[in-house]
């Protein structure tokens, strides 16, 4: 008798929670679509067609820059953040509409061979010759075929910052310098599979980017000695320093003005681009296909290249952005880093970490676990 | 629970009707829970079965497919190898939870008179603030120019003494992170009980420890395994405490996790990884379960 008193038997309970879980697991059709050919988009034309949607790193331009824009062009800058390249391809491929992003070079490839951005018609940025007539590199970049969808933001590279009251004025400017016996158990790398492995790779002379099952083992090899020195993998570099549990710090150049700002006496660090080759990377502007303003996006990038605005965000967020004319400003920021700047020389020398296929990719994540785990 | 609900065969014989009518309330009433549990838990589990078996594209988009590698991937020594190592972790974080969580549960529960609450709600505040928020605290508090290591230096301790980047620390971190899960349900079931049997214990001439152990530590135990449940889960899956504040030498199984859907962009492996610590920690759940059934069925006899 009591079996049939529920309204709902177990078995059709069971049976219904199956069916709406699977018409909820639906969302996940969207691992089922292969990727696309390449196609060609007609360029944006740089006309206001709404109110800017904007995505990117936290604090990454001056407010008064935005507010310029808002007044000047009369739209409203609707702004979100994103706190890693994955979280924002995350974020595109949920399907989100941006009217601009700045991705990595080497993300803007990725996006470009997706055929996920925008085609921009340089000769409609009136600023467009300041980087390109200067910056030749930028002309036709390894990213993005003459620059055909993406616009320069910053740039940067890694190196090594130390403590020169603990370790002395001076390293001896190679990457080796990580492996120092007064900084046992002070020294931290970045924990970026590319930045280590680069590293590593830079410092044997292989290629930065191998994933030859061979020089991989090398790397791993070579960086079980390192291993004992380490006190962390860490991103946070300028915050390691700052606090003290870092005097030798694999760091990315950008972050020293960050430590120079926040630091009660910046003249205890130094930072060094060692000569094996440092890794550069830049960011860029670009607009999503589903952008929905890409007008105003492309306005956008255009006023941002105003080398009075460059000069702000210079200032803002203390990065190098290959705009002719502003290059002092920056200089003069890292007066007492000059090995920070990055020049038209670093990035001629074209070390960059390039997108590989996924077997190559997960070989190379595979290594760096091992290396990150340590056996 | 079925025994409870169960009406006896006189009472279901005098009211049928009415019983059916309400029990039917009772089952439509479980349909907001598990249309929400559907919708955030069974399907993205469901969803995360799939993709261990899946493949990634040139985006580092997950894709479904059909190939084995990422659960045998599971089976490298340097997983495993974390996976132990994350069990330590949490088995200790659990037992330090217990020995702190204990004495002061024991202390509010009993002595705590008209402050009771008031001193519950204290213990409740700082997890007001959020888990992250509170280990970044942690972190800049022990880092070697921190308030701490200041201090200790200027006592005298050695200048290669740190506690950041510790297994130690790292256990510190779940510990506080954890420990109020463990306090409360102790709490709750030395609340509980009745007082008066510890002073029939007394007046049985146990002594003070043989009455604690006899009286209080049963009455108490369900509340400690609950305790012991709550803590060793989270602990086990846990990311943060080891990403701020351990080595190189302290990672969890968690900051492999995290990193496989992160920067590695290998959603596929990261999903059977999560698998394979579901599993484990359902096994260590079972356990739990079959203890607390015998207690139960102890308890009634």
């Amino acid at each position: 008798m009591r079996s049939s008193a529920p309204a709902i038997s177990r078995r059709r309970f069971l049976f219904g929670s199956a069916a709406v879980a699977a018409v909820l697991a639906t969302p996940g059709c969207a691992y089922l679509t292969p990727s696309a050919q390449r196609v060609v988009t007609k360029p944006v034309e740089p006309k206001i067609d709404g109110d800017l949607v904007y995505f990117n790193w936290a604090d990454y331009v001056d407010p008064t820059v935005f507010e310029g824009f808002q007044t000047e062009y009369g739209v409203k800058v609707i702004q979100s953040n994103f706190d890693s390249m994955e979280s924002m391809q995350a974020k595109l491929a949920a399907g989100n509409r941006y009217d601009i992003i700045f991705p990595s070079a080497q993300w803007a490839q990725k996006l470009v061979a997706a055929n996920q951005l925008h085609t921009i018609d340089l000769s409609t940025l009136q600023n467009a010759p300041l980087i390109f007539d200067h910056y030749p590199n930028f002309a036709d970049p390894w990213y993005d075929e003459r620059s055909a969808h993406t616009v320069p933001f910053s740039m940067y590279k890694t190196g090594i910052a130390w403590r020169k009251d603990k370790l002395g004025e001076s390293l001896t400017g190679s990457w080796s310098d990580l492996w120092n016996e007064d900084a046992k158990g002070r020294t931290f790398v970045l924990d970026d599979r590319d930045e280590v492995l680069g590293m590593l790779a830079l410092l044997l002379g292989h290629d930065m980017n191998t994933a030859g099952t061979e020089e991989l083992e090398d790397i791993v090899d070579e960086f079980r000695g390192l291993r004992p020195y380490l006190r962390g993998f860490s991103s946070d570099d300028y915050n390691n320093l700052l606090a003290g549990d870092a005097w030798l710090h694999q760091t990315w150049s950008g972050d020293m003005a960050a430590l120079l700002w926040q630091a009660p006496d910046p003249s205890i660090y130094g930072f060094e681009a060692p000569v094996e080759g440092t890794p550069i990377n830049s960011d860029t502007y670009a607009i999503p296909v589903n952008a929905a303003h890409p007008g105003t996006a492309l306005l956008f990038i255009d006023y941002m290249l105003r080398p009075e605005n460059v000069e702000k965000n210079i200032n803002y967020i203390g990065y190098p952005m290959p705009v002719h004319g502003t290059e002092d400003i920056y200089a003069e920021i890292v007066a007492d880093y000059p090995q920070c700047t990055v020049s038209v020389e670093d990035l001629a020398r074209g070390l960059y970490f390039t997108n590989e296929s996924v077997p190559k990719t997960q070989a190379r994540d595979a290594a760096y676990t091992e290396m990150k785990v340590g056996i | 629970m079925t025994t409870t609900l169960t009406p006896t065969p006189t009472e279901s014989a005098a009211a049928q009707p009415r019983p059916a009518r309400r029990e039917r309330l009772w089952t439509w009433m479980l349909v907001p829970g598990t249309a929400w549990m559907s919708l955030f838990f069974v399907s993205a589990l469901l969803l995360l079965i799939a993709l261990s078996f899946g493949t990634t594209d040139a985006l580092g988009n997950p894709r479904f497919g059909a190939t084995l590698d990422n659960i045998t991937g599971i089976f490298n020594p340097t997983y495993l190898r974390v996976i132990i190592r994350s069990l330590g972790y949490a088995v200790s974080a659990s037992v330090i939870c217990l020995l702190i969580a204990y004495p002061v549960a024991y202390a509010i529960a009993r002595h705590g008179g008209r402050y009771k609450n008031a001193l519950v709600a204290m213990l409740v505040v700082p997890f007001f603030a959020n888990y992250l928020v509170r280990m970044y605290g942690w972190q800049t508090l022990l880092s070697d120019e921190g308030m701490l290591m200041t201090r200790l230096r200027d006592l005298g301790v050695s200048a290669s003494f740190q506690i950041l980047d510790t297994a130690g620390a790292v256990i510190g971190g779940l510990v506080y992170g954890y420990v109020v899960f463990m306090i409360l349900p102790i709490y709750a079931s030395l609340e509980r009980m009745d007082g008066s049997l510890i002073e029939a214990g007394r007046d049985l001439y146990g002594s003070s420890l043989r009455t604690f152990l006899t009286v209080t530590v049963p009455a108490s135990r369900a509340g400690a395994y609950a305790g012991l449940a709550l803590v060793f889960l989270p602990a086990m899956g846990d990311f943060i405490s080891a990403q701020l504040l351990g080595g190189p030498d302290n990672l969890m199984i968690g900051n492999l996790i995290q990193e496989k859907f992160f920067a590695g962009q290998n959603w596929p492996l990261g999903a059977a990884l999560t698998m394979a610590l579901m599993v484990l920690l359902l096994v260590c759940m079972f356990a739990y379960l079959r203890q607390t059934a015998r207690d139960a069925k102890e308890a009634t006899r």
